[in-house]
């Protein structure tokens, strides 16, 4: 029989304060800021005229990325002026995302409800603003809840299912999306750590050989969860340039 | 087998613990249950993607934009059925 | 009302204990859900600490990155993708430049070569007429020669036909007198001379 106790879900996501209203995942977010805001800080202080290298090639190549392959997919280039917006965004919870997998962190500052759920909402306003801004607020909710080219008596459907997928719906899937993921992922990093070392630690000697089973599917997923942490930041920093592309110009 | 239902019969006595189970139960499959609709999806999703990106590798870039979209938003059901299988475990 | 407390252990049901649901000892696998209700809020609630930190560190990250750090990047890659780009531009003059010097360097050529090829034949159409009056004027040379050799040759043949004739006219004109008695008439002797040195030639 192996002791394989799994702990209450609250022990493996909230944590402690260390000092009273700051804890580790406070301490995440902190550094995924600084740590931003260090390499562009870095970055910028390169001489700009000669081949970049080190911290400047880096930011170039994230900025470039960011351009490239999410701006420029989903927005064309009117939509090179949200670069800033979308790289802060990328690079903020591609930081919150990879302290999942650092040893000593451990923890994932998105697995937590509040930051994707700021961001999901700061995101609902954004592009909601956007839209109003650019098609005013009547033409903006006209072309967001009455798609043209639908036979009038569709609207009575349509109008519905428009509205609770643009502006409830959206938003909601933003957050959950990344949270969803990032929680899994850090729920099955404890499971199969904890399966191993309960084999490992086994009574019965037999189990332990059994241990790298678990131990090799931990390594595995660590991995795997490199992955994710990257491209559930691409996901949503595209999901971002989607809407408001969409609501800076509804005809595409 | 024996010991199971003498829990279940124990435990059906006690109206906090039935409702712990069922919890547990409904919470399994909540989550079995979300998995398999996006699972279908997102395999013809990227089967279809990857079809396309070997038909016309000039347009792969766009395929596989587009092919993350769709698996994000098709992942999104899943991702529901994992947080009502936190909500009805633990909440 | 009792509880049934079950340990089992390895398919064997080791230990069957019976608690009256009133005490607060639960087993392990129910304890996690009264322990989460006791000790804190519903895992996927956000919680406002959190949720303030993340918010603020996101709003200095995109604020100083929108006013400060992006725009000096982004102005120091598009001055050097314009160095570059001036660079090839400049890259792409001098070379135009330098095939279109070239060009004109293989047009004078053409143009040279043309001409030297006009002065090779001019010289060697002089040198042709030149030659030709030449050979022209040997070839008189030669003939007015020939024909002066000829002449003489003539004159001289002519000269030992008359001396040949005017000998044998001599001799046959002796022999006739020596064996007729009389000398011949000179007319006859030289018509008969004459016809056989005619028929001798011939």
């Amino acid at each position: 029989m192996i002791a394989l106790e799994f702990p209450p879900i609250n022990e493996i996501l909230r944590w402690k304060d260390l000092v009273p209203g700051f804890n580790k995942i406070s301490i995440i977010a902190i550094l995924a800021a600084v740590i931003a805001i260090g390499l562009f800080l870095a970055a910028t202080r390169q001489d700009h005229n000669s081949a970049p290298k080190g911290s400047r090639n880096l930011a170039e190549a994230i900025v470039e990325f960011i351009e490239n392959g999410v701006v420029m997919q989903t927005m064309g280039r009117d939509g090179l002026g949200w670069t800033p917006f979308l790289l802060s965004l990328f690079l903020f919870i591609y930081l919150c995302n990879v302290p999942g997998i650092i040893p000593f962190f451990q923890m994932p500052a998105t697995a937590r409800m509040a930051i994707p759920m700021f961001l999901a909402l700061l995101v609902w306003v954004v592009y909601n603003g956007t839209g109003i801004k650019h098609q005013g607020f009547f033409g903006y909710f006209k072309s967001t809840l009455f798609p043209p080219g639908v036979p009038k008596a569709l609207y009575i459907l349509v109008t519905p299912i428009e509205f609770i997928s643009a502006i409830i719906v959206r938003p909601f899937s933003l957050a959950v999306r990344l949270f969803a993921n990032m929680l899994a992922g850090h729920i099955l990093l404890v499971t199969f750590a904890l399966l191993s070392e309960a084999l490992f630690q086994a009574k019965d000697k037999v189990l332990i050989p059994v241990g790298i089973l678990p131990f090799f599917m931990l390594i595995f997923l660590t991995s795997f969860e490199v992955l994710v942490a990257f491209l559930q930041a691409y996901i949503f920093t595209i999901l971002t340039a989607v809407y408001i592309g969409g609501a800076a110009h509804p005809e595409h | 087998m024996e010991a199971i239902a003498r829990i279940a019969a124990a435990a059906a006595a006690d109206p906090a613990e039935a409702k712990n189970t069922a919890a547990a139960a409904s919470a399994g499959y909540a989550y079995g249950l979300a998995a398999i609709g996006p699972g279908i999806g997102i395999g013809y999703l990227v089967g279809k993607a990857v079809e396309s990106m070997a038909r016309q590798p000039e347009a792969a870039g766009m395929v596989r934009t587009t092919m993350f979209l769709g698996i994000a938003f098709t992942e999104a059901l899943a991702l529901i059925g994992f947080v009502v299988f936190i909500l009805l475990k633990f909440a | 009302m009792l509880r049934a407390v079950v340990t089992q252990s390895g398919g064997h049901v080791t230990g069957v204990r019976l608690v009256s649901a009133d005490v607060s000892v639960v087993p392990a696998a129910e304890g996690e859900a009264t322990e989460v209700e006791g000790t804190g809020p519903n895992p996927i609630a956000p919680e406002t600490k959190e949720l303030a930190w993340g918010a603020g560190s996101f709003l200095v990250l995109l604020i100083v990155m929108r006013v400060f750090l992006f725009p000096r990047l982004k102005k120091g890659m598009d001055q050097r993708y314009a160095n570059i780009r001036a660079d090839i531009e400049g890259a792409d003059a001098v070379k135009a430049a330098a095939r279109n010097d070239v060009a004109e360097y293989e047009k004078a050529l053409a143009a040279v070569r043309v001409e030297a090829a006009a002065k090779i034949d001019a010289a060697r159409a002089k040198l042709d007429a030149e030659r030709a009056e030449k050979l022209r004027e040997v070839n008189a040379r030669i003939a007015a020669r020939r024909n002066d050799a000829e002449a003489e040759a003539q004159a001289a043949r002519a000269a030992a036909r008359s001396q040949i004739s005017a000998a044998v006219g001599t001799v046959a004109t002796k022999a006739t007198s020596i064996a007729v008695g009389k000398s011949p008439d000179a007319s006859v002797v030289q018509r008969a001379v004459d016809a056989v040195m005619e028929g001798a030639s011939r």
